[in-house]
C-alpha cells in the first residue's frame, strides 16, 4: 500500500500515480479484446501500469493500470516508454499487426529506483548526482550477514576499524556519512563513527549509496553522502521464510521472515540472530581483535490504507548486543587481567502517515524516535572490582512533513519542515543534556527539455547550540544521446558538532589530563584554576567564541555511457573542500605538566578522485564488471607548514631533513588506488550462481612511525592487499535457497586492518516455508 | 647512563674544511663536538591507572651541560629530567627556547629565539604533546621525539647549547622496534654542542 509521488521521465504527462504494489499483480482480462486494443507486457507476461505510447505528431496516450491502451485510428510511427524498461520504437503497421507489445527490461542497475537523492523515487538514469544501487542479488551474492561485508566489495568505498566498522566515501570518515533505514537516520555513533556491523542485511531489499554531499536535504552529516538500507516489503502474500547461516569462527545466523496482508494491508515481522567467537590477530597479546558477541534484531513493518488517499505505515526496529572479552593492564612489571563486559542496545520506532488529496499533492507526516545506549563495565579478573564503569544514554525524535506539489508535468516541488530533540545522558558528561532544532528544505525538480533536468535544492538548519546552517545543492544532468548523459552537481555540507565536542568533561585520571566539550571549557578552567591546578592558560576560553559547524563545498561531475545492451561505462570525478574541522588543541597546562584540551575548529582538508564502474555481459549466462576508485588526500596545514619548512622528519640513523610535499602521503588510512573484478556465471546444467570476486585495497597510510605525526615515510604504509571472495548460490524449483562460499581465500590478514579476520567460510540455508506447504 | 661518548659533529667538520678553502676569514674555526649521552634514566612516577593517584614518586635527574654527567640537586644542574618533563635551573638563571630546525644547520642562536627560565606556573621547555620536545602518537602508544625541534639552553656559565632529543626508550630503539607495553620509557637519548666561550654560534 505505497502511496508515493513518482517523478518520471519527461515524457511523462501524468507524473502522479498511485503505485500500489496490488495493481501489479497480473490481472489479464481475456476475451474481452475490443479492437485497437493493445496490451504492453513485460518479458514474462505481466502487463506494463502505466506506460507511455506516443504516436508521431500526435498526443502521448497513458497506457492503463492493466497494461492497456486503445490505439489511435491514424498514425506514422509509435514509440512506447516504461520506466525501466528499453523504449520500444514500432512502424504503424507494425504496430497495427501486433496485439501484445513486448518491452524488455533494461539492464545494469540503471532502471532501479532511488528514493534517498531527492526524497523522491526516480530511476537511477534520471538522477543528476552519482548513485548505486545495490539489489537483492548483489547482496547475496557477497555472503556476506552485517553491511559492512556488502559495502566493502563496493567502488570507491572502505570500512574502516575506529570504534566498530565505519564507512569511509570518498575519503571521508563515517563521521561524515548518513546512514538510513528505510528513510530515517540511524543514530548511535562512538567516536564519531557509525558501527556497520550493527545492521543485519538478511531482510535487506536494495542499497541506496548517494555521493556526494546531501546537506540540502538531509542536513547535518550527509557531507559525504548518504547509505540509504531499504529492509523488505512483501505485497501482502503470505511468507514464511526461515534461514541459517554458519560461518568460520563458530558464527552462526539464524533468521525468520514473516508476512502477511490484505487487500488494504500488510505486514512483515523479522527476527536475527547472530553470534560469534570473534578472532585474534595478535596471539601473543591478551585479548582478542575481535571479541565474542551476540547480536539480535526483531523488527516489525506495518502498512495499511486508512482510507481512500490516506496511508499509514508503522515500523519497528529494536536492536540488543552483548560482547566480553579479556585486556592487559598494569604494564609488563604487574600484569593485571581485566573482564569486559559490553552492552549496546537501540530501538527505533517510525510512524508514517500519508495523504493524496488528488494527483498533485501528496503530504507525508513522519514521526521518528530512537533510544541508542552503550554499557560498558571492566573489572579486575583477581578481585572482582570495578575498573572502568561507562555508559551512554541517546534519544533522538524528529517530526517531519513532506509536501510534494506538481506544478507541471515537468516540475515537482518539494518542502520539508521539521523539527528534532536529542538528549544525552552519559557517565562523561554532567547531567542529561539536550539539543533542540528545526529546519525547513525546498526542492526542485525541473525538466526544462527533452535532454536537459535540473534538481535544486535548498535547506535552513537552525539550531540551539551552534546556530543555523544554510545548505545549497544544485545538480543537473544533460542526455548527450540515447546512450550518453552528463552529470554535474555542486552543493554544500556540513556536520554539526556532536554531544561529545559540545559537552564532554572528562578526566583520564592515569595520566591526569583533562577534555571540556567547547561549551564547558571556560567553567571546567575555571574549576581548575579554583583547585590551584592550573600552571599556565595556553588559549582564555573567554575568547574562543561558539565551535561552528564543519563545512564543506562539492563538485562532482561524471557521465553514464550506456554502449550497447550488454556494456555499460559510469564514471564520477569529485571534490570536497572541508573547512573548520573539528579537532582537540590544549587550553591549559596543568601543575603536572599535563594539558586541559578543548575542541576547535581548526583543520581544512581536500579529497578528491576519481570512480569508474564498467560492466560487460559477455553471455546470457555469464557477466563481467570492474570497479577502479582514485583517491587523494591533504591537510592543507600540513601542506602550508611543509611549503614553510616547519615539518621535519628523522631517518632510522637520526639524521634529520625537512619533509618535502612529494614525501607527503596525505591523510592516514586513505588507500590512493582501490578496486575490484566481479565475475558472475550460472552455470546451466546444475543452476547454479557462482560468484567470485577480487577486491583490491591499494597501501594506506597506517600510523606515525617518526614522530612528526604526518603520514610521510615508507616505513608509515600498510600494504595492499586483494580479498578474493567467492559464492556458490543455488535457488530449487520449490524456492529452497543454498549457498556456500569464502571471503579472503587467500588469506590475507594484517594487524592494520583489525577488522580483516582472514579466510571465512560459510554456508547457508533458506526455506520458503510457506511456499512448500502450498 | 649507560655510556657518554663524543663524536665528531660531521657538519661542523665541512664548516671547518669548507672554512679553510676560503681565504676572507682569517679567524680559526674550532670544530665543535656533539657530545651523545645515551639511556639518561629519568623514569616518571609511578600513577594508580585508577584513582590517578600518585603511588611511587621518582626523583628528577639532574644534568649538567657543563660537566656532561648526572650531579646532585644542588650543585650546578643544567636541566632535570623525570617522564616526558624537562625543568631548567631557574634558581641558577638556566634558560631554554625550543625552536625548528635541523641540528647541523643551526650555527648560531637564531635572534627570533625567545629564552625563558622556569616559573611557579610555566616550564621554558613546554610538556604536553606537540608542545615541546615530543609527540604522543595515540596510535601507537608511543613518545617521539619531534623531528627538528632543537632545544637551545644558556647554562649556569652563561654558554650556549643546542640539544636534540633521539630517543624517550631504553636503548634508542628504532621507532617501528619500540613497544609501548615493554620498551622501559622515561631514558633519554640525546646530543648537544656546547659553546664554552659564551658567544651564539656552535
Amino acid at each position: 500500500m505505497d502511496l508515493r509521488l513518482n517523478f518520471k521521465p519527461m515524457f511523462r504527462i501524468n507524473l502522479i500515480k498511485i503505485t500500489a504494489i496490488f495493481l501489479l499483480i497480473p490481472q489479464l482480462v481475456f476475451g474481452a479484446y475490443q479492437e485497437g486494443e493493445k496490451i504492453i507486457l513485460d518479458e514474462k507476461g505481466n502487463p506494463i501500469p502505466f506506460a507511455l505510447v506516443k504516436v508521431d505528431g500526435q498526443k502521448p496516450m497513458q497506457v492503463d493500470e492493466s497494461g492497456q491502451v486503445i490505439s489511435p485510428s491514424t498514425g506514422e510511427r509509435v514509440m512506447i516508454f516504461a520506466l525501466g524498461y528499453e523504449t520500444q520504437q514500432l512502424t504503424w503497421e507494425e504496430w497495427l499487426a501486433s496485439e501484445k507489445i513486448i518491452l524488455h527490461e533494461k539492464s545494469g542497475n540503471l532502471q532501479e529506483v532511488v528514493v534517498a537523492a531527492t526524497r523522491t523515487e526516480r530511476s537511477v538514469e534520471d538522477l543528476p548526482m552519482p548513485v548505486t544501487v545495490l539489489n537483492t542479488e548483489k547482496i547475496q551474492e557477497t555472503g556476506g550477514i552485517r553491511l559492512s561485508e556488502i559495502l566493502q566489495e563496493q567502488t570507491g568505498l572502505q570500512i574502516a576499524s575506529d570504534h566498530g566498522a565505519g564507512l569511509q566515501m570518498q575519503g571521508l570518515d563515517s563521521d561524515y556519512i548518513l546512514i538510513l533505514l528505510d528513510g530515517e537516520p540511524l543514530i548511535g555513533r562512538t567516536a564519531g563513527t557509525f558501527d556497520l556491523d550493527r545492521i543485519s542485511v538478511s531482510n535487506i531489499e536494495r542499497i541506496e549509496i548517494l555521493r556526494g554531499p546531501s546537506s540540502a536535504i538531509y542536513g547535518s552529516e550527509a557531507m559525504a553522502g548518504v547509505v540509504n538500507i531499504i529492509t523488505k516489503n512483501n505485497s501482502g502474500q503470505p511468507k514464511a521464510d526461515i534461514a541459517l547461516r554458519h560461518r568460520s569462527f563458530n558464527s552462526w545466523n539464524p533468521s525468520l521472515e514473516l508476512g502477511t496482508g490484505g487487500e488494504m494491508w500488510d505486514a512483515n515481522v523479522f527476527l536475527d540472530h547472530f553470534q560469534t567467537d570473534g578472532f585474534d590477530l595478535t596471539p601473543e597479546t591478551i585479548g582478542q581483535t575481535q571479541n565474542p558477541y551476540k547480536a539480535t534484531t526483531a523488527q516489525v513493518k506495518i502498512n495499511g490504507n486508512l482510507a481512500p488517499k490516506w496511508d499509514l505505515s508503522l515500523f519497528a526496529r529494536g536492536y540488543s548486543e552483548t560482547s566480553d572479552g579479556l585486556m592487559q593492564t598494569g604494564g609488563a612489571a604487574n600484569p593485571e587481567l581485566l573482564e569486559m563486559d559490553n552492552a549496546r542496545r537501540d530501538i527505533n520506532l517510525n510512524p508514517t502517515l500519508r495523504f493524496k488529496p488528488n494527483e498533485k499533492w501528496l503530504f507525508t507526516l513522519r514521526g521518528m524516535s530512537s533510544w541508542f545506549s552503550t554499557n560498558s563495565n571492566t573489572r579486575f579478573q583477581s578481585s572482582g572490582e570495578v575498573f572502568d564503569l561507562q555508559d551512554f544514554q541517546q534519544f533522538y525524535h524528529r517530526t517531519e512533513l513532506q509536501t510534494d506539489y506538481q506544478i507541471k508535468p515537468n516540475q515537482l516541488l518539494t518542502l520539508g519542515l521539521g523539527q528534532l530533540i536529542e538528549t544525552v545522558e552519559a557517565t562523561r558528561y554532567d547531567d542529561l543534556n539536550r539539543f533542540d532544532a528545526g529546519y525547513f528544505f525546498l526542492q526542485h525538480q525541473w525538466d526544462p527539455g527533452q535532454r536537459v533536468n535540473v534538481v535544486s535544492g535548498l535547506r535552513a538548519d537552525f539550531h540551539s547550540q551552534y546556530g543555523n546552517r544554510l545548505s545549497p545543492k544544485v545538480s543537473g544532468q544533460y542526455k548527450i544521446s540515447e546512450k550518453l548523459s552528463w552529470q554535474a552537481s555542486f552543493g554544500a555540507g556540513f556536520k554539526a558538532p556532536d554531544f561529545r565536542q559540545l559537552l564532554l568533561n572528562f578526566n583520564n585520571a592515569a595520566s591526569g589530563y583533562y577534555v571540556f566539550g567547547a561549551t564547558l571549557a571556560q567553567e571546567g578552567i575555571a574549576r581548575l584554576q579554583e583547585q590551584g591546578l592550573v600552571a599556565q592558560i595556553l588559549f582564555d576560553p573567554s575568547t574562543f567564541g561558539d565551535l561552528q559547524a564543519e563545512t564543506s563545498w562539492a563538485f562532482n561531475t561524471g557521465f553514464r555511457w550506456k554502449a550497447s545492451q550488454r556494456a555499460s561505462l559510469q564514471v564520477n570525478a569529485f571534490r570536497n573542500a572541508i573547512d573548520n574541522l573539528i579537532e582537540t588543541a590544549p587550553i591549559a597546562q596543568l601543575n603536572t605538566g599535563q594539558n586541559a584540551f578543548s575542541y576547535f575548529n581548526v583543520r581544512s582538508v581536500i579529497t578528491q578522485g576519481v570512480e569508474v564502474d564498467a560492466s560487460f555481459q559477455v553471455l546470457e549466462n555469464l557477466s563481467l564488471s570492474a570497479g577502479y576508485a582514485f583517491l587523494d588526500t591533504r591537510d592543507l596545514d600540513v601542506v602550508d607548514r611543509i611549503e614553510n619548512g616547519e615539518v621535519f622528519k628523522r631517518n632510522s640513523q637520526n639524521q634529520t631533513r625537512r619533509v618535502t610535499l612529494e614525501d607527503y602521503g596525505g591523510l592516514f588510512n586513505r588507500s590512493r588506488h582501490s578496486g575490484n573484478f566481479k565475475i558472475n556465471y550460472r552455470e546451466l546444467n546444475t543452476g547454479i550462481d557462482w560468484a567470485l570476486r577480487a577486491i583490491y585495497r591499494g597501501k594506506f597510510g597506517f600510523a606515525d612511525r617518526n614522530g612528526n605525526l604526518i603520514l610521510d615515510d615508507e616505513s608509515e604504509y600498510a600494504d595492499g592487499w586483494v580479498s578474493v571472495n567467492l559464492t556458490a548460490s543455488k535457488t530449487l524449483s520449490n524456492g529452497i535457497f543454498f549457498e556456500a562460499g569464502g571471503t579472503n581465500l587467500l588469506n590475507t590478514a594484517t594487524p592494520a586492518q583489525p577488522n580483516n579476520p582472514g579466510r571465512v567460510l560459510f554456508l547457508g540455508v533458506k526455506i520458503p516455508v510457506i511456499n512448500l506447504i502450498n | 647512563m649507560k655510556t657518554i661518548q663524543k663524536l665528531l659533529f660531521t657538519a661542523a667538520i665541512s664548516g671547518f674544511l669548507f672554512s679553510c678553502d676560503s681565504n676572507d676569514d682569517p679567524l680559526p674555526i674550532v670544530p665543535l663536538e656533539a657530545i651523545l649521552v645515551e639511556d639518561l634514566a629519568a623514569p616518571n612516577d609511578v600513577i594508580d591507572r585508577n584513582t590517578g593517584e600518585v603511588t611511587e614518586e621518582r626523583p628528577f635527574q639532574f644534568f649538567s651541560l657543563e660537566q656532561n654527567a648526572l650531579v646532585s640537586e644542588n650543585e650546578d644542574w643544567d636541566l632535570a629530567f623525570k617522564g616526558t618533563t624537562i625543568r631548567v635551573n631557574s634558581s641558577k638563571n638556566v634558560s631554554a627556547a625550543v625552536v625548528n630546525g635541523i641540528f647541523e644547520e643551526i650555527t648560531e642562536v637564531p635572534a627570533n629565539a625567545t629564552f625563558a627560565t622556569d616559573t611557579e606556573s610555566s616550564f621554558a621547555i613546554p610538556t604536553g604533546s606537540g608542545n615541546g620536545w615530543y609527540n604522543y602518537n595515540s596510535a601507537t602508544f608511543t613518545v617521539t621525539p619531534i623531528p627538528g625541534r632543537v632545544i637551545l639552553v644558556q647554562t649556569t656559565e652563561g654558554n650556549y647549547s643546542k640539544i636534540e632529543i633521539l630517543s624517550y626508550y631504553k636503548g634508542n630503539p628504532p621507532v617501528d622496534q619500540i613497544d609501548p607495553r615493554s620498551t622501559p620509557s622515561g631514558h633519554y637519548t640525546f646530543r648537544y654542542v656546547l659553546r664554552p666561550d659564551g658567544t651564539s654560534d656552535f
